[in-house]
């Protein structure tokens, strides 16, 4: 497969090819099919789904999601939809997660119920009570998983379905441009040149 | 532009296998001297249309890289353990397309200085290690780290570092713009009296040999540059070698298997096309320049009921004394805007730690550079690692970006037989071919060269005037995009793979050249020296092809 040419029939045609040969999905081809998806759900106007995950899921990790990167006077997690990102990643391209994950919530989700029967949901209760729940499993693979994946859809290509509207890059104030002059940053704007007699 | 083809029943002069920053110069050197040449990659060919800044896709997914689904490797840092599959990153990481590492390497191009080649001699054994000398000097590889900096291109100063070996010639470039994390980590490491200078990089400063100056676009480390200012292969020798008429680049090819005859002579080349057909390719000679994973790997693949333990492997060393750089890195925070997400990674450099100083009791060395962070995703994910990793204080961590830069510190590795690379004895690839399994654990001496340097990185950034220093927990590494060491160059066949001009000793048609070549680490930049190595090799293999001495 040349992989060079990413026009839609071509795309359509690698993918094809995966599943015809009955190999395993794989990183790019995925990816793309992912960015291809995002891509057409946008230009339909419609909203980003999710599938992978369930609603009740959905709302769970999207709200350990925003305890990660929280909403304050600059937008978070939520804002950026990590969540649909999380399930996009879980349906395509990080798939070889997908199994483990799903448990992994699962039992995140019974030591909840269990420290709190009252509760419907950990998505349900307020931030101080989730922090604090948090606070104890944060060394967790569930945890750190979704701290991976949260973090990659905060900061990815908006096309993977987190990120939107660039709000991640504003968040921490990175430009998406392709040239740059000099200089850069503040402490370079005055640089005299290099030069040996400086030292000392 | 058509390019010379060859069928496979056509016997060419050369196959060799893999086309990164060795593979690539081995394929000029033999095409431009006359020797028909067939240049197998795994991955596929790209253009630079499809070079672009999506961090996930090049970072997590492979797309110029080996990835974890399709080329599975399983890990351990001890060979009693039962190895574990990596499902999110490779344990060893390298460019799996046309360019291979050369594509998204960060283009550190720091010659090693003469110690590295002698420094057993100098400093004695080191027990429980194969610590030992190169079979040839620095003043033997000079001339060719000269023609690395002409040729491929790399932009420097040369004659402002005090502890710069010997040169022949200048850099032919300037070197790039100072970043603001090359002015502080300056004006901090000479407050300390120390030697900084400007960072020699395999990235044009100004247009040369026909190709673009860098535009400072800031994704180099882990990426392919869209404008063809950092010295890929793809970019600089592949167009070139394919210009002699000579040579054919056969992308998507995935050689499993070195053929031998009765004699004991390689005969060719066994690999699946890209519709997964098992093909043979004849050739007159084999040169495998894979890295330091691919290449005993394939090795080891190749054994034979007259190769036992694998081609090539009399010694019993093919895929030992893995070797992986230490790696640590203190980042500063300033009260201004550094930026530093724009333009290449680094631009200042201290060497004045290089050589081992046996008063602190380790063996070890090692550089500094003044760098970058990777780009926003691996920064968070990094960021995470470092402090708080959740929460209010974690965002606020994530917003000083702009105003953040660090030191990385690059030093030793020793040469461990139990850091290897072998088979996997249940796991296989895409194409049912056996996993990479990777030992490695770093040695003490390792861990604690790597803790001084950034205990000096860390110094810097104070003096400097950084608001907050964080030191990056140093650990016993998993992963590692240095390959080095796995098919060692020596004079004794019992203790080495290849001899001093990359033929292996038991087989005499067999080449090899690549980061499996070297004997020791170097302090962290390894691309120079290899792509030094493969000049070498280059001319020294086409005059045994012409004299009919192959």
């Amino acid at each position: 497969m040349d992989s060079a040419n990413l026009s839609r029939r071509s795309l359509l045609q690698a993918i094809a090819a995966v599943i015809a040969s009955a190999a395993t999905p794989i990183g790019w081809t995925e990816a793309a099919a992912a960015m291809e998806q995002a891509h057409a759900a946008s230009l339909e106007g419609g909203d980003a789904t999710i599938s992978f995950l369930t609603t009740a899921e959905a709302l769970d990790v999207e709200a350990v999601a925003a305890q990660i990167v929280p909403t304050d006077e600059f937008p978070g997690a939520r804002e950026a939809g990590a969540v649909y990102f999380i399930d996009r990643a879980l349906a395509t391209f990080f798939s070889q997660l997908a199994g483990d994950y799903r448990a992994q919530l699962a039992s995140f989700q019974a030591s909840y119920r269990e420290r709190y029967p009252a509760a419907a949901s950990f998505a349900s209760v307020k931030s101080e009570q989730q922090i604090e729940h948090l606070r104890s499993i944060d060394e967790t693979p569930f945890f750190n998983t979704t701290r991976l994946l949260t973090l990659l859809g905060m900061f990815s290509l908006p096309a993977y379905g987190g990120n939107r509207g660039g709000i991640g890059w504003k968040l921490i104030g990175f430009e998406d441009r392709h040239v740059f002059h000099p200089p850069f940053g503040y402490y370079d704007r005055d640089y005299p040149g290099f030069s040996l007699d400086k030292a000392k | 532009m058509s390019t010379r083809t060859y069928r496979d029943t056509d016997t060419v002069d050369f196959v060799i296998v893999g086309s990164g920053a060795a593979g690539g110069v081995v394929a000029r050197e033999l095409a431009q001297a006359g020797l028909t040449v067939v240049l197998m990659e795994q991955g596929p060919k790209f253009t630079p249309r499809t070079y672009t800044h999506d961090e996930l896709r090049d970072w997590y997914l492979g797309a110029i890289t080996n990835d974890v689904v399709k080329n599975p490797q399983t890990f351990r840092d001890d060979e009693g353990k039962k190895a574990q599959l990596q499902q999110f990153k490779p344990a060893l990481w390298y460019g799996r397309a046309v360019g291979g590492g050369s594509l998204h390497y960060t283009a550190n191009f720091w010659r090693f200085h003469e110690i590295d080649f002698n420094e057993r001699s100098v400093l004695g054994p080191v027990s429980g290690t194969g610590f030992a000398d190169w079979p040839l000097t620095y003043a033997d590889l000079e001339p060719y780290y000269t023609k690395v900096e002409w040729e491929i291109g790399v932009s420097g100063l040369a004659g402002v570092n005090p502890f710069d070996p010997p040169r022949s010639k200048p850099y032919p470039m300037p070197p790039l713009p100072v970043k603001s994390s090359g002015v502080l980590f300056e004006r901090g490491a000479r407050k300390l009296g120390w030697h900084p200078v400007p960072a020699p990089m395999a990235i044009n400063s100004v247009p040369y040999r026909g190709r673009s100056a860098c535009v400072h676009c800031g994704f180099c480390h882990g990426f392919a540059c869209e404008v063809g200012a950092k010295a890929s292969s793809f970019a600089t020798v592949i167009p070139e070698a394919e210009a002699t008429g000579r040579c054919e680049v056969r992308s998507d090819s995935y050689v499993f298997r070195i053929e031998t005859n009765k004699a004991g002579r390689a005969t060719g080349v066994t690999y699946f096309d890209r519709d997964r057909t098992e093909r043979f390719q004849r050739a007159r000679a084999v040169v495998v320049c894979a890295n330091g994973a691919e290449t005993p790997r394939l090795l080891l693949m190749s054994a034979s009921s007259q190769f036992r333990h694998g081609l090539a492997n009399s010694s019993g060393l093919v895929g030992k004394y893995l070797m992986f750089n230490t790696n640590s890195r203190t980042v500063g925070v300033f009260e201004h805007e550094l930026n530093e997400y724009k333009s290449v990674q680094v631009t200042r450099i201290v060497h004045d730690f290089y050589d081992s100083d046996p008063a602190r009791g380790y063996y070890g060395g090692g550089g500094l550079d003044a760098r970058m962070g990777p780009q926003p995703t691996t920064w968070a994910l990094r960021t995470a690692t470092e402090g708080p990793s959740w929460g209010g204080e974690f965002k606020a961590r994530l917003r000083e970006f702009p105003r953040g830069m660090q030191v990385a510190c690059h030093g030793t590795s020793l040469a461990i037989e139990s850091n290897n690379v072998t088979l996997d004895p249940e796991l296989k690839d895409a194409w049912g071919l056996p996993a990479l399994r990777v030992t490695y654990k770093d040695h003490p001496d390792d861990l604690a060269t790597s803790r001084f340097l950034q205990d000096r990185g860390a110094e810097i950034l104070e003096a400097a005037g950084a608001l907050r220093v964080t030191r990056a927990p140093v650990a016993p590494q998993t992963s590692s995009v240095h390959l080095l060491g796995t098919c060692r160059m020596g004079n004794d066949p019992r203790t080495s793979v290849i001899d001093n001009y990359h033929r292996s000793h038991d087989v005499p048609n067999l080449f090899l050249c690549d980061g499996s070549s070297l004997v020791t680490s170097g302090r962290g930049q390894p691309t120079m020296t290899i792509q030094a190595l493969a000049f070498r090799a280059g001319e020294h293999i086409a005059r045994f092809a012409t004299r009919g001495e192959i």
